[in-house]
């Protein structure tokens, strides 16, 4: 356990769902241990979902190095037990008894079906706060739909606002809303559900009782779109068209060798860009006298602005601008993001080793707390490593409960 | 009933433009007393539309309002060296100190960490950049779309073929601002138990990389670029949206087994696309997925999305529609929850905002409130909790310390 960290001594089981896993609720509990709270990922006997996900160090499908399931579950412990047997359920319920926080990620029905919501766990009273991530939260009319990644982010709004940015596209109407191929929702929906444990344990702190939280994926993408939503409520309703701050420039246009976002919504921004421009005859134009002029003859600027982009590569373009303050940037992709000299010089990425010494890198710990600080201290574990351990050291359990718990103790 | 966790904390809100504004509306959330200190000569959301009913005005911006609501304001001249020493004021009154100027600028203003640490030394000070305050690029300026750009998301957004694409929502910004949250909340629990306070970094960049674990091992290992693959998925089809009923209406839908495609094409009445040779696996289905998602558009584009959504939940289809913000605000679902609040404000009324995504013991925690009119708090702030007495605090207004 992390000797620093702010949750040390507190106690967390996470339990997700068993045929399709779930990155939020496993990436919520990954938060917690992050902060030094010691963690204990509860498998299924055939092991977690994303076990069988890949990528692999090796190539070749191996449970105890999927990529994701590493990333999701470093700084926990792993504990195998068929909850569904009587056994497993009666050792699940002593752990959730002894623990500060209970972390569900499953579809609401599987919740109900498993007897998970707080009122069956533990008394009204008791300490134990139980963070509940579900696609659609555990009430409501729709609270019963099944959901995952693709479902969250369109139910949730982002999709249909994607691209967010004044992009050239001919006719936005016909194209598809969008995702990111990413888990991007359970991420989102993770982060969330660390803050609002985190949340609930300064609330015990005061009234001395634990909770029961409903966070609901959908909500926690459209959570994170503040600015979109006022745009709702702001105006009648928006067409698919983004706008933004609705002041112009602010695009993401082609360039010599690729993409490149051109943003001066600020007054000092364009005539900075206007002076690497040359100071054409145009940027005096009434037309373009403000950003919200822009913004309404945006039509006739944006071929004005391309001759100038597709005459520059992306990266002269970055160095021309941020030079001036100006924030343009090009589409980096992912090799150059991970190998940039900042990445590297802030030690962003952890470096990670294949069962046959095969080197990668995984994203690290996008916080840096001075007193506190986040460190990898422990690997995400082998399928079942940690049963024995746990159950020994959190219960007490004697060598004859170990083993009626079953073949899962090792 | 739950207590909120904040209550007697006090954040000092340097926050500009959308991040940490957010993060801080957040914590005023949660309970805390958040003081907003603006800069009347560097005004952004405040000035940018959306303005109600389209008429501008600094205190009719539904930029500004949606991540400043619960919060005070004081407008302080931080050019003016009494403005300065105000702020020092309120912060040695203050828990937390929030900001997201520039790489330097507090400190150029002699209200860094450093600097604060000596007026208030539990204080727990946040700092969140674009790139961070440390690194060759902690002096590039981005907004969201940057960051998208920067970290590699973007390079995994778009339709297969075609060119990276920025994901919309402006959520980098509002995800950077929830693990800010998260931080502060961990450091308030260390700070409860040590009596210690802390200094908090935080890059935008790296809260979006924190969403590409994949993708940065497999180009780690040998080198491989990701492809872009629009809204496909490598182990589940059909996942897509599809065109619906009317204009721009569309469903997503996500098959993960067989046992659920065969309910989707009984469903659709096609009972037979799941004898087909090309659909009868998922690997059978991914490889044929062209094919598929025309027999499921033909299906769909006869349909209004809810039916489409009720239709296939109602059989174990993962199913959802494809909401725009304006529905996300009107979702009965998500309004029967208490997702969707309507603050009053004096100036333009009540207007709807999404609050925080869970709730708590079946209740939304906190309440979104009013945002502040600007200078709204001036005389409660200084005069009532800094106790400068009213001659100096009209001495202060007319010198422009306090705009």
């Amino acid at each position: 356990m992390l000797e620093q960290g702010a949750l040390s001594g507190l106690k967390v089981v996470e339990l997700t769902d068993r045929v399709s896993g779930q990155v939020a609720g496993s990436f919520c509990a990954r938060l917690l241990g992050d902060a030094g709270a010691d963690v204990v990922k509860v498998e299924p006997p055939e092991g977690d979902a994303y076990r069988r996900n890949g990528p692999y160090p090796a190539g070749a499908p191996d449970p105890d190095h999927s990529g994701l399931f590493l990333y999701l579950n470093s700084n926990k412990r792993g504990v195998r037990l068929d909850i569904e047997s009587p056994e497993g359920r009666a050792a699940f319920s002593d752990l959730v008894s002894t623990a500060d926080f209970l972390v569900l990620g499953q579809n609401s029905s599987e919740v109900e079906r498993l007897g998970l919501r707080r009122e069956k766990l533990a008394v009204a009273d008791s300490g134990l706060i139980v963070t509940t991530i579900t696609p659609f939260g555990l009430a409501g009319p729709n609270s019963v739909y099944l959901g995952d990644d693709l479902i969250a982010i369109s139910a949730g709004g982002m999709a249909f606002a994607t691209p967010g940015i004044p992009d050239r596209v001919g006719n936005l109407a016909l194209e598809p809303p969008l995702r990111s191929n990413t888990h991007m929702a359970g991420y989102l929906a993770g982060v969330q559900g660390a803050m609002a444990s985190l949340a609930a344990l300064l609330s015990r702190t005061i009234q001395g009782t634990g909770c029961e939280i409903d966070l609901s994926m959908q909500e926690a993408v459209a959570a994170v779109m503040p600015f979109e939503l006022a745009h709702a409520s702001y105006h009648e309703a928006k067409p698919r068209k983004p706008e933004i701050f609705g002041v112009m420039p602010n695009a993401y246009l082609p360039c010599k060798d690729g993409y490149v976002v051109v943003m001066a919504v600020m007054e000092a921004h364009w005539r900075n860009l206007m002076d690497l421009a040359d100071n054409p005859d145009w940027a005096e134009l009434e037309v373009f006298s403000s950003g919200v002029e822009r913004a309404r003859n945006w039509d006739a600027l944006e071929p004005l602005l391309l001759e100038w982009t597709m005459s520059h590569s992306g990266a002269e373009i970055a160095k021309l601008a941020q030079e001036r303050g100006i924030p343009c940037f090009p589409a980096y992709t992912v090799g150059q993001m991970v190998d940039s000299s900042h990445v590297t010089e802030r030690g962003f990425m952890v470096d990670m080793q294949g069962p046959g010494g095969e080197e990668f890198k995984l994203p690290g710990y996008p916080v840096r707390l001075e007193r506190t600080p986040w460190q990898l201290f422990r690997p995400a574990p082998k399928l079942g490593e940690h049963t024995s351990e746990v159950l020994a050291e959190w219960l007490g359990y004697s060598a004859v409960q170990l083993s009626a718990v079953g073949v899962w103790a090792r | 009933m739950t207590s909120l966790p904040l209550e007697g904390i006090r954040i000092a809100d340097f926050g500009q433009i959308i991040a940490v504004p957010y993060t801080a509306q957040m914590l005023a959330w949660l309970g805390a007393e958040v003081i907003l200190i603006e800069n009347e000569q560097r005004l952004t959301t405040r000035i940018w539309p959306p303005f109600a009913e389209a008429e501008p005005g600094v205190n009719r911006s539904g930029g500004f309002n949606t991540v400043n609501s619960s919060k005070m304001s004081c407008t302080l001249n931080l050019r003016d060296p009494e403005g300065v020493a105000l702020a020092k004021q309120i912060i040695a009154v203050s828990d937390v100190v929030v900001e997201n100027y520039s790489s330097g600028v507090m400190e150029r203003m002699g209200l860094g960490y450093v600097d604060v640490r000596g007026l208030r030394p539990d204080i727990v000070y946040l700092s969140l950049g674009a790139f961070g305050r440390t690194g060759p690029m902690k002096d590039l300026v981005g907004f969201h779309s940057v960051i998208n750009l920067f970290s590699g998301l973007a390079s995994v957004t778009g339709h297969k073929g075609s060119h990276p694409r920025i994901m919309g929502g402006l959520f980098p910004d509002a995800f950077s601002g929830c693990y800010c949250v998260l931080a502060l909340l961990e450091a308030l629990y260390h700070r409860a138990n040590t009596g210690e306070g802390q200094h908090i970094e935080v890059a935008m960049t790296e809260t979006l990389a924190t969403l590409l674990p994949e993708a940065v091992m497999e180009y780690t290992l040998d080198g491989t670029e990701p492809e872009r693959v629009g809204n496909r998925h490598q182990g589940k089809a059909p996942h897509d949206v599809f065109r619906c009923q009317g204009e721009e209406n569309w469903v997503a839908i996500s098959v993960e087994n067989d046992a659920q495609f065969q309910a989707m094409a009984h469903t659709a009445g096609s009972p037979g696309w799941a004898d087909d040779p090309r659909f009868a696996t998922v690997e059978a289905r991914l490889d044929h997925q062209d094919e598929l998602g025309c027999l499921v558009h033909r299906w769909t584009e006869r349909m209004d999305v809810q039916e489409v959504v009720e239709k296939l939940q109602a059989v174990g289809v993962p199913a959802g529609p494809v909401l725009d913000s304006a529905q996300v605000l009107a979702d009965p679902h998500m309004v029967a929850r208490g997702f969707v609040q309507l603050p009053d404000h004096p100036e333009v009324g009540p207007r709807p905002l999404g609050a925080f995504s869970w709730a708590v013991d079946g209740r939304r925690p906190g309440t979104a409130g009013s945002a502040p009119l600007m200078g709204e708090h001036n005389r409660k702030v200084i005069q009532e909790l800094l106790q400068v007495p009213e001659q100096e605090f009209e001495r202060l207004v007319q010198s422009g310390a306090i705009s």
